[in-house]
């Protein structure tokens, strides 16, 4: 598996024209606490550790619904991030938010345009033995990366960034199978002579 | 020791007395009598959240003293306030969205200090009222002095309280039932560095309202 990810980094690579960022993401995950807001809420703080400040505050709804939204390849959902001084952990304590789970997001990101700003990230997900102990991990899912691919969109252009990131992921068929969150597309038959393919060229094929 | 280079100043009403347009234009009357020169508006927002509690009568440790201000100088940011334990957060705008998103605080009094900004030398001020942002009802007048080096490297904290003072003897000659009053919060409880920010300013700004809050509470109670 450890050899699907380097090759589809070297994919990745060429197919962007850009180099992988490193990342080590420290995520956090709080939840109103009992008696506040009419309904459970959620908020994402995400520490960034390579750059620890500002840190990003994180919401994300619920995903678009109907049958437009079943006809796309990808899912639509509304989000709304802010940067944050360090110290708002603490502020969303003190207005009774708790800690409902913590985990390190460490791979690699890769940014790019390509018909749309996509963000391609490959992650292992690993969850904290103690609280905050950002050194002291274990995978969740060992040996499994996480493939992500994002990009922003408006109300009115979604259906074309949708389209853009259908696209690109096409690229990506011969290691991996993209589909929507929650929906598991299985080990793709020609992932390993593939990777093999890759690893062997180099990554000196720009596609 | 923080070099401090912008200073937040309020009126404090003479016991038994309130605050009047008429103070506020003779107070801008003063500022073009030092030979300020007019520059344009200003305006700052400051809201208050109060938590949406699903059961009212439970009793809760929930702040009641969290605020949000934006200032004229960072128009993409918005600074985060709960006076008390002191925290103070800097944030994008788009963090009032968060807030509206999550549906766990609502914005209960929103304020803006809005007035005219002048430049006198090396100084830039602002002198503004403070009105709810759905009335002209005046609740307090606000002065902003920011020291702006551009001729002298001098430290800043003697530059400034040198220019209040003359500010204070000017606006004395006036005769006006009150003064102007300058609190420094303790920016060290707030974890501020000694590096003069915008942070240090929207601090100053939750105490300069929570002081009009307290003298007018004053002076209802008397009423």
């Amino acid at each position: 598996m450890l050899q699907h990810v380097e090759a589809l980094e070297i994919l990745l690579q060429g197919l962007c024209g850009v180099h992988k960022e490193h990342l080590r993401v420290h995520e956090l995950c709080l939840k109103s606490g009992p008696n506040l807001g009419h309904v459970v809420s959620e908020v994402r703080l995400l520490c960034d550790l390579e750059h620890p400040e500002p840190w990003t505050v994180k919401h994300v709804g619920g995903a678009l619904r109907g049958s437009g939204a079943e006809q796309l390849s990808v899912m639509v959902r509304n989000m709304v991030e802010s940067k944050a001084s360090k110290n708002v952990l603490r502020l969303f304590n003190v207005l009774g938010y708790k800690l409902d789970h913590e985990l390190l997001r460490v791979g690699s990101a890769f940014h790019f345009k390509r018909g749309a700003r996509i963000t391609v990230t490959v992650s292992s997900i690993n969850k904290m033995l103690k609280l905050h102990a950002i050194d002291d991990t274990v995978p969740v899912t060992l040996g499994i990366q996480v493939v992500e691919v994002t990009a922003p969109a408006t109300s009115e252009n979604y259906s074309e960034v949708a389209a853009a990131m259908s696209s690109f992921c096409e690229y990506l068929a011969p290691l991996l199978h993209l589909s929507k969150p929650g929906v598991s597309t299985g080990v793709v038959p020609t992932a390993a002579a593939a990777a093999a393919s890759l690893m062997s060229d180099g990554g000196g094929t720009t596609l | 020791m923080l070099d401090v280079w912008l200073k937040v100043l309020h009126w404090q009403p003479n016991a038994g007395t309130t605050v009047n347009t008429q103070i506020l234009n003779e107070v801008s009357q003063c500022v073009e009598s030092i030979n300020g020169v007019k520059e344009g508006r200003w305006k700052a927002t400051l809201t208050y959240y109060k938590p949406m509690l699903r059961d009212q009568s439970q009793a809760t440790e929930l702040p009641r003293d969290f605020l949000g201000i934006s200032l004229p100088e960072q128009p993409n940011k918005h600074y985060f306030i709960i006076r008390g334990p002191r925290i103070v957060l800097e944030a994008d705008s788009s963090f009032q969205t968060i807030m509206e998103k999550l549906q766990s605080y609502k914005s209960r009094v929103a304020l803006y200090f809005e007035g005219f900004q002048y430049q006198l030398g090396d100084f830039q001020l602002r002198v503004g009222k403070v009105t709810p942002t759905h009335s002209d009802n005046l609740r307090g007048i606000i002065m902003e002095v920011e020291y702006l080096p551009l001729s002298s490297l001098e430290k800043s904290r003697q530059v400034m309280e040198e220019f209040v003072d003359i500010w204070q003897e000017a606006i004395s000659k006036r005769s006006l039932p009150g003064h102007f009053m300058h609190i420094e919060p303790s920016f060290v409880e707030y974890g501020l560095s000694d590096h003069y920010s915008s942070q240090h300013t929207a601090v100053q700004y939750a105490t300069v309202m929570a002081q009009l809050i307290a003298t007018q509470s004053v002076q209802a109670a008397r009423n």
